[in-house]
Parts: structure tokens; sequence; C-alpha cells
């Protein structure tokens, strides 16, 4: 796991992906480096869902390479993408709605305490790393860590997948549209905290329909166009919306800049 | 949510309403027959209700997990029948056929596990044929016939599983003692441990918990042995307290145990079990059965209030859920 130069974190090259006779990916390349916070752009069926399902290994693509810091890895399942450090949070995550915060947290990697044999969970630690969590992520309400994930709202639980993304230290987060239905308060938590995620040296891709969102934390936009990457080096903080509104929609520059005065 | 009182989380939880109708059931018949609650009377409750109950409490688990198993009323009755067959054709010693048996419901309890978990088979199919298969076996190999159990008598493990003891005037079973383990080590592993966590994430939302790295199929292949094997020595227990191994007995048991599972609280269809639940579950489904007797009413009568029980328990269930999913 050595950081080595100028490799990429997350290479994907020549992705091609057809669901029968629909073409969703037509040879697109898309990188994402070490601690960079990439913006994923393109209008509803421009392939980034597509691009993201099969990064995160919920489905096989039919051509292309993948490599993690250079090294080619077969993504075949979700189990593979997790097992590799990429972990993706969709929109309606995978939180078991009968356990409380705490477990969900934990599940799996639950901290046991006193002797092996009793495989006693230290309930203790992971309400008090929950707690401490939820308030990073911005849930201002007192929400106990003992709640289940079933009486929490979609926002909430959009929240506490993002937290034991953040606490488990995958070096990718795939963010699927993770400030939608979010009150301010939280939106700006989950800003936050993908800002908190580039300085302790996660990367993220960042997909919302909300540009504005996007273009607060990122540090460059791809943008997809029918099947393929577009545009990928946007710098958000030298583009203005218009254009990068202008690329999605496949309009030149200057028409965008006309249709935008 | 943390400003509601102590007494509306009570009602809240899923035992509430068991804990309540088994209050109801007991004011009931110790108004219509004062020796409902005679020491006497307990006892011999209490005998029976712990060889059904080990097999509850071991469900509870599997049910959480999200499937159930047909097959431990077979297992129950072929699990006895195996132990005194060995036993009697002096092929082994009492302890060896008593191991041997636990071992085979094991088995049974595996391969229910694999068809469930490999096969993508729902635990319905599976564990009906499994049913069959084994009452089959236990018939076939008994001719049909019960075992001779009374060698037994004396037999340290024979002691050791059902002996009785007095506590005063009190007669109780060593399954008793057996039971009251159970209920603690099993509700310890379902609330306090991190496998229970994973029971119930396998039946919660098996997708979450596997892709977080739970083996589900393991945890559901564990818990298919468990059940069968609880149903085992019940079965045996039950053999030795009345000194007789029939191929026939436990039949129409697995229903009783789901109806006790499910009256206490835990969902047919996984992702929430309470072992507490299951134990008042158990109680209401045995004192009914005695009590409706002792009351005058006659014991054919015992399905309707045990079905009515079933519905009315879960059209509560359903309530509180909507009622606690509305936020209040």
């Amino acid at each position: 796991m050595s950081n080595t130069g100028n490799q990429p974190l997350i290479r994907m090259a020549d992705i091609h992906k057809s669901y029968g006779q629909v073409q969703a990916l037509v040879g697109a390349n898309f990188h994402v480096n070490e601690r960079e916070i990439v913006g994923l752009l393109g209008d509803n069926g421009a392939g980034k869902s597509t691009l993201i399902k099969v990064l995160s290994g919920a489905v096989p693509l039919t051509s292309g390479d993948i490599f993690i810091r250079g090294k080619k890895v077969e993504l075949r399942n979700t189990g593979d993408a997790i097992a590799n450090g990429i972990e993706t949070i969709y929109q309606d995550s995978a939180l078991v709605t009968q356990l409380s915060i705490a477990r969900n947290l934990f599940l799996g990697r639950e901290p046991l305490k006193g002797p092996a044999f009793l495989n006693r969970m230290d309930q203790d630690a992971m309400n008090d790393v929950a707690r401490d969590l939820l308030k990073r992520v911005g849930i201002s309400k007192n929400i106990p860590p003992t709640t289940p994930i079933g009486s929490l709202s979609g926002g909430e639980r959009q929240a506490v997948a993002i937290a034991r993304a953040m606490h488990f230290d995958s070096d990718l987060i795939i963010l699927d549209e993770p400030t939608n239905n979010l009150g301010v308060a939280e939106t700006q938590g989950v800003l936050n905290f993908v800002r908190g995620a580039r300085d302790s040296g996660h990367s993220c891709i960042f997909i919302a329909h909300n540009i504005h969102h996007v273009f607060q934390v990122v540090d460059r936009i791809v943008v997809m166009r029918r099947g393929k990457v577009v545009a990928d080096n946007i710098d958000p903080k030298t583009t203005t919306v218009q254009a990068v509104e202008g690329v999605i929609t496949g309009m030149s520059e200057h028409e965008a800049e006309a249709a935008a005065t | 949510m943390e400003n509601r009182s102590i007494l509306q989380r009570f009602i809240a939880r899923p035992e509430f309403g068991p804990f309540v109708l088994l209050v109801l059931m007991i004011v009931v018949f110790q108004s219509i027959n004062p020796s409902f609650l005679s020491l006497q009377n307990i006892s011999n409750t209490l005998a029976f209700t712990v060889e059904l109950g080990l097999i509850a409490l071991a469900m509870t688990l599997l049910m959480t997990s999200g499937e159930f198993d047909l097959s431990v009323g077979s297992v129950f009755g072929f699990s006895a029948v195996l132990m005194w067959t060995l036993f009697n054709a002096e092929v082994t010693s009492l302890e060896v056929a008593f191991l041997a048996a636990l071992l085979v419901a094991a088995f049974i309890g595996f391969v229910n596990g694999i068809f469930v978990t490999q096969l993508k088979i729902p635990s319905f199919l599976v564990t009906l044929g499994m049913l069959l298969v084994v009452r089959g076996t236990a018939l076939f190999i008994t001719d049909g016939f019960p075992q001779r159990t009374w060698n037994a008598a004396g037999n340290w493990l024979a002691e050791l599983l059902v002996g009785d003891f007095y506590i005063g005037s009190f007669r109780l079973y060593m399954s008793l003692v057996w039971f009251v383990l159970a209920v603690i080590v099993l509700g310890y592993i379902l609330t306090q441990s991190r496998i229970g966590n994973w029971i119930q994430a396998s039946g919660g939302n098996p997708g979450a918990a596997s892709a977080r790295g739970v083996n589900v199929s393991r945890v559901k292949i564990g818990l298919f042995m468990l059940s069968s094997v609880m149903a085992a020595l019940a079965g045996i227990i039950s053999s030795v307290r009345t000194s007789s191994a029939n191929p026939n007995s436990g039949t129409g048991y697995e229903l009783e145990v789901i109806a006790m599972v499910v009256i206490g609280g835990t969902a047919l269809m996984g992702g929430r079990g309470t072992i507490i639940g299951t134990v008042l579950g158990i109680f209401i489904l045995r004192m009914m059965r005695n009590g409706i007797i002792m009351i005058g009413v006659p014991g054919l009568a015992y399905n309707i209030f045990i079905g009515a029980i079933i519905l009315g328990m879960m059209a509560l269930h359903s309530w509180l859920e909507r009622r606690h999913k509305a936020g209040t």
C-alpha cells in the first residue's frame, strides 16, 4: 500500500458496459488521485451511475480494466470492492433497519471486550464512537446511538452510512447523491465531512444533482455524456457553474455563455 | 425520543403484549379455579413446558436470522428413538448413544442449512422435506413401535437430564435448570454478543450484512444445527421423563414452537427477536393448555384459543410496529 509518486489511486481504462442492446458505457476513462475529491457530473442517462456501479462491484463490466494504485483488480462483487478499500454510499444505503445506529456502524467489525470466548460486544465503546460520529456528520438533533435505523429520516440514514465509511478508513468513498433529501444543517455536515475526509487522506467521488454542492467541495470536476467522459479536468475554482452546465448538456462554452445571459 | 417516559418505552417493547396477556390469563384462571397456582400444578406445568421451551429458544435465534425449521418435531421423536435403539441393542453405552443422537441431529441441521443457504431453497420447503425424511426414518427403524426406556433408572446421565429434586414440597425437574441455563446463554448471545448482531443483521437485511463481511450462510447453518440439537435434547429429556421413546412423539410440535416464538414478539421474517418474549410465549401456550382444562373447558377446544391468541397477538404487534414507525 505504498503511495508511488503520481500513480492515481483508481484508474478505469476503456470501460465498456452494455445491457443487452443498450450501451451504457462506451470506452469511459476515469481516474481518481490520492486525497482528491472528484465531482462526477452528467445528465440523466449519461452513464455516471453505471460507472459507479462498475467501480463498486455492483455490476460486472463488459470490457475494460480497473487499476488500484497501478495494480489491476477484479471487482466481481461489492465485497471485493470493500476489500479493496472502495466504499459506496447509495441513496438507499445498505443499513439494517431493525438494528440500532451503533450496531449498524460496527456491523461485521464489532469491538469485543472481555475474554474472547464470551464474544461480548463492547456496546459502550460502540455507542460512544457512534455518538461522536453523528455529531461530526452534523446531525444536530440529539439522537441516541441505540435508536434503530428504521426510525431515522432518509437524510439521517445517509449520514450514518457516511459516518461508517469515514470511521473505517476506506481509501475511496463513493457518495451517490449524498445530499439528496438532506436538511440545510445536515447538508453542511456532509460537505464538511467530505472536506475532512480529504484532509485525513481519503479520496471521494461525489455525485450530486445540485451542482452548487459539487462546486463547494470538489477539487476536480469530471463530466460524462453518452457513456463517455467528455471532460475530466475542470477546476471548480476557475470555472463558472454555467460553463460546466454547458459541458453537461453538450452545448459549446460559447453557446452556454450566450444561454446564460 | 428521549423524553418518552419509562412507561411508554415499556409499552413500545415487543414483550409488552405477551406480558399483559400472561398476567391476564393467570388472573382469570386463578379466579375461576384457585388451585391453578398451586405448587402441584405449577410443578406439573413446568416439567413439560421446558421441553418444548428448549426448542422454542433455539427457534427464536433461527427465526431472527430469517429462517425457520419445521423438522424439529420429527427430530424430537427421532433422536430419542435413535438413542434408545442404540442402547437397547447393546451397541453402545447410554452416554455414547446420547452423544451419537446429538451428533446425528446436528448433521440434520447442517443439511437443512446447506440446502437453504447454498441451494437457495426456502426453509419452508427444505425443512418440510426433512420433517418427512426424519419422521419416516424413526418409524422405519422402530417398525413403528415405542422403544424400551425403563432400564435407564439410576443412570447418572438420565438423572442429570431429568432427575427431580425438591425445594420444600415443590418438585422440580433438572430439565428446568437446563431451560434456565439456555434462556441465559441464548439471551446473552442474541443481545450482547457479536454473533447476535450478525444473527439480527442476517435476518433484517442479508445483503447489507454480507456486504459488511458477515458470513450470512455460516450464521444460518449454525442456527439450523442449534435448533436441531436442541430439539434432540428436548426429545431425549422427554423420553426419559415419560419412560417412552415413541417414533411418533413430537408430531405437530414444530407449529406449536413457532407459535410460541411469534406470540412472544419475534418477527417471522427475521431481523427482530426476543428471548424474553419467547419465554412469555412458551408460558402463555402451556398455561392456556393447562388452564382451560382446569376451568372446565373441554380440552378439545384448546386449538381455538391458541389460534385466537396468535391472531390477536399478530394484530397487536403490527399495530405497535406501525405506531412506532410513525414516530410516536
